[in-house]
């Protein structure tokens, strides 16, 4: 099973965001898209969800499918739990008798792997912004979809938080390995968590290069010649050369 | 609650001060003799099945602006036709002056619900204002988030719709109930209907016994306040559980 867009264009009113976008990637990897801010990589995901219609091109293999999405910032309803906030989430599924048990379990297991367990009966002001990222990423990955879609779900965090927010994504995805749509414009974010990185332009936008990444997640964090060379290439993709 | 203590002192000397300088107790009695009048008042029963016959008034007014306001606010908030087609109507009614409806009531309504049908006119624009905001309040991100999670629409409207609208209501309820008081009041004043405290003053100053008018208004001040302090502690614990920044709202509409 593959996904693939193809010739994809959107545009604003006269703004043209994307255009001739192609990319296609294998079922329970995780592809990142990197580019600039403001380069559409978000548009790209809510084209995909069919949360904004797309103005050509066509979009293989995504058709019925289900999605969850975590979204930039975490979207909690403030005036519930953190698990009132999952069930908010997984409401359709505990209305049907014979899976509510087995989506409750499924609540509080992926709380337990974001490692709020013991936060359930907090309220989200109460978590610090690391936890409130952890807790929209347990509720993207409890939610059971095909396509898990992350915008720069790591972003405005420290370092130690973003780290931890990596480590719990890891952890959370090699459960159910769910195809995942990462889009970031930190090319670290890309190097430790995608199978394959795919790199965009300046607006208006098109995919100018991608990068497969077959070091084990595992390896990684600690730095080594390989990543130091995917590194370097990103950034030449990306349009930073060396000045002679 | 030191400078509410003075402010109350300031007034009083202020009152007492002007009176005196009027020096007719048909004019303007002093604080005593209106207190003086209030405890005559306080001992007589037909004073308190006055009282309790424009609370059931104030009581049946909001409760009906309430349902009423909440019911053609959402839809408001909702439905933008719905909106368009009841906005001249809803100005209509907004610019009508309170003693014109009044007086047309008289022509439709026994002489007990005059005040009630007043009450309502005046006071369920300000719910349907609160509902409409309300309505419109809830956050778009939020609902884009439901609308991908699939959460069901009954979920939605709990959850997400009525809480996010609940700040708006609650401030326009508590301001409806604030109007009703006074609309039913000056209603009952006109329409005469028994058992009022709107016809106790009424009387009172065909008597002209003005401190007794001043403490038929007295009593009025203090139901509508009592009321208000009675629904504030009601609605304490919905209002502790919601975000800081939905109580805003609250907070504003209580300033001014």
């Amino acid at each position: 099973m593959s996904y693939a867009v193809r010739d994809l264009a959107k545009s604003f009113g006269s703004l043209q965001v994307l255009e001739h976008i192609d990319f296609s990637f294998q079922e329970s990897s995780i592809i990142a898209i990197l580019g600039p801010s403001g380069c559409g990589k978000t548009t790209i995901l809510n084209l995909v969800s069919g949360i904004v219609e797309l103005d050509s091109g066509t979009l293989e293999g995504f058709a019925g499918k289900r999605f969850s999405y975590c979204f930039q910032e975490p979207r909690l309803l403030d005036w519930l739990t953190v698990e009132e906030n999952m069930r908010y989430a997984l409401a359709s599924r505990l209305r049907i008798e014979p899976e509510k048990a087995a989506t409750l379990s499924r609540i509080d297991r992926f709380l337990e792997e974001a490692g709020l367990a013991e936060f359930a009966s907090y309220m989200p002001r109460e978590l610090s912004g690391g936890m409130r990222k952890r807790l929209a990423l347990a509720r993207a990955f409890a939610s059971p979809s095909d396509l898990l879609l992350l915008d720069e779900a790591f972003s405005e965090v420290d370092l130690k938080q973003r780290m931890d927010l990596m480590r719990t994504f890891l952890g959370l995805w090699s459960d159910e390995k769910p195809t995942t749509i990462i889009v970031t414009h930190d090319i670290h974010d890309a190097l430790y968590l995608a199978h394959r990185i795919f790199v965009m332009s300046q607006r208006p936008s098109r995919i100018v290069g991608s990068l497969a990444i077959d070091i084990p997640h595992e390896e990684r964090f600690f730095s080594s010649d390989a990543m130091a060379r995917h590194e370097m290439e990103l950034y030449r993709l990306l349009g930073f050369t060396r000045q002679e | 609650m030191l400078w509410r203590s003075l402010g109350i002192a300031i007034f009083l000397i202020t009152w007492e001060v002007a009176s005196l300088v009027v020096a007719s107790k048909l004019i303007l009695p002093g604080p005593i003799p209106v207190l003086q009048a209030f405890l005559d008042m306080c001992q007589k029963l037909p004073f308190w099945l006055s009282v309790g016959g424009s609370f059931l008034r104030v009581l049946e007014a909001f409760l009906l602006s309430v349902v009423l306001g909440i019911l053609t606010g959402s839809l408001s908030g909702m439905l933008p036709r719905f909106r368009a087609a009841l906005s001249p109507v809803m100005t209509g009614i907004r610019a009508t002056p309170v003693l014109a409806l009044i007086l047309l009531a008289m022509f439709w309504f026994p002489s007990s619900q005059v005040p009630v049908f007043s009450a309502v006119l005046m006071a369920f624009p300000i719910m349907h204002t609160g509902a409409e905001i309300g309505v419109q309040a809830t956050d778009e991100k939020l609902l884009q988030m439901s609308k991908l999670y699939a959460v069901p629409f009954s979920t939605i409207v709990w959850k997400l719709r009525i809480p996010s609208a609940m700040p708006h209501l609650l401030s326009g309820a508590k301001n409806t109930l604030g109007i009703s008081w006074k609309v039913i009041v000056a209603g009952e004043v006109l329409s005469q209907p028994r058992f009022a405290l709107g016809t106790g003053m009424q009387e009172a100053r065909l008597s002209l016994e003005t401190p007794s008018v001043f403490a038929w208004a007295l009593m009025t001040i203090a139901l509508c306040g009592l009321t208000e302090y009675l629904f504030g502690i009601l609605i304490r614990r919905p209002v502790r559980a919601l975000p800081p920044s939905a109580k805003r709202p609250l907070a504003a509409r209580s300033a001014s």
